[in-house]
């Protein structure tokens, strides 16, 4: 599988991908016009990682403002997390945020409600 | 067997017959009887098996619709959170919107307007005046021997004097008059609506109210006075013109001892 590098624009986050490391990296904010087309890429590439014998899947996360189809696809993510998790798969994510802004905090806190795999909230 | 329709038929018109004639041996009411048990036990299984049936497309169509039930309630969970986060990310936003409209018209420093509105305001009154509407005077303070402070205590101390002084003024203002900070140690009061005497009035005030309540600073109370220079907006000039003529007088405030008010 190819890895994905998409850099980020003034409406869309950065999305890289490393398949040999097993880490998933998005950061910005997200609100696109079209976000299954933005993200339909990073859906498949998880999909395929998880679906591959390949190893832990790790996402680090340093996203700032999502949209609802943007949070409607990161859960999506997190459902694909916690199926792999509930197959014996290590997954686990780690998101950012700026100490300064506690709010992003309280958001990663709704995301993480429904994981049971590790999901840090972590102030930088 | 009499599995077919005809010979059930055959059947059923030999059982009528032989029960019609008195005559009929027992051996051929046995041979019938036979027959029909035959059939009966076929047809109840037959029932029963097509009960069987049934009730395994009934219990199917029941788990079918559970499934569809449970899908229906996590999707609707699931449409509930989305909602909930996006309501919460546009709080955000909206927050930071506020924050951001009051930084770009708030001083940092002392939380009074800063030049960049109060350009705007003046602007407005302007062209309110420009209109035929009232007209407004304009005042500029400046905190005097303001170097002096910075120079002996430092600029954490010239930073508290300045948020004194800018406490300390917007006190005995009328509620619909304006102070900002112009800049470094001066400070700026619009007065929209009202002359020179308005102006004069919140002036005295303001002095009166710094007489009062010195700046203290390491238990050492100092007494921090202003100059002003003040003007009314005159017909036909640009917001330049009546800045630079607030400005002249109070040099002139300045140059003619300090802690007083020059008018223009």
């Amino acid at each position: 599988m190819q890895d994905l590098n998409i850099a980020a624009s003034t409406s869309s986050p950065s999305i890289q991908t490393d398949w040999s490391a097993g880490m998933v990296r998005l950061g910005g904010d997200s609100y696109p016009e079209n976000a299954f087309e933005l993200f339909r890429p990073l859906l498949d590439w998880v999909g395929a990682y998880l679906g591959s014998d390949h190893g832990p899947l790790q996402l680090e996360l340093r996203l700032l403002y999502l949209n609802t189809s943007s949070i409607r696809i990161m859960m999506d993510v997190l459902d694909q997390l916690e199926a792999a998790h509930g197959q014996g798969r290590a997954v686990s994510l780690r998101w950012f945020y700026d100490s300064r802004n506690a709010r992003v905090a309280d958001l990663a806190e709704e995301f993480r409600e429904d994981c049971s795999f590790p999901f840090e909230i972590v102030a930088e | 067997m009499s599995t077919q329709p005809d010979s059930r038929e055959g059947l059923e018109r030999d059982v009528e017959a032989a029960l019609a004639d008195p005559a009929t041996s027992a051996p051929v009411l046995q041979a019938l009887l036979g027959g029909l048990y035959d059939g009966y036990r076929e047809r109840g299984a037959m029932m029963a098996r097509l009960m069987r049936i049934a009730d395994q497309y009934q219990l199917a169509e029941r788990e079918r619709g559970q499934t569809f039930a449970q899908r229906y309630e996590r999707q609707l969970r699931q449409l509930e959170k989305i909602v909930r986060i996006s309501d919460q990310y546009q709080h955000m936003l909206r927050e930071l919107n506020n924050e951001l409209q009051r930084t770009a018209s708030h001083d940092l420093l002392t939380g009074l307007y800063n030049r960049r509105y109060l350009f705007d305001r003046l602007t407005a009154e302007q062209a309110k005046a420009a209109r035929g509407q009232d007209s407004f005077a304009v005042a500029m303070a400046d905190i005097d021997f303001f170097k002096q402070i910075n120079d002996r205590f430092g600029h954490d101390v010239g930073d508290a004097a300045l948020c004194h002084v800018a406490s300390v003024m917007a006190g005995p203002l009328r509620e619909y008059d304006l102070c900002g900070r112009w800049g470094g140690e001066e400070f700026l009061l619009l007065f929209p609506g009202g002359d020179m005497a308005a102006a004069e009035r919140a002036i005295v005030r303001i002095r009166e109210q710094l007489r009062a309540e010195p700046f203290v600073h390491d238990g050492e109370s100092c007494t921090l006075t202003l100059s002003f220079g003040c003007t009314a907006y005159r017909e036909g000039e640009t917001i330049t013109e009546t800045l630079k003529r607030v400005d002249e007088a109070l040099y002139r405030a300045k140059s003619t001892g300090r802690d007083r008010l020059e008018r223009v």
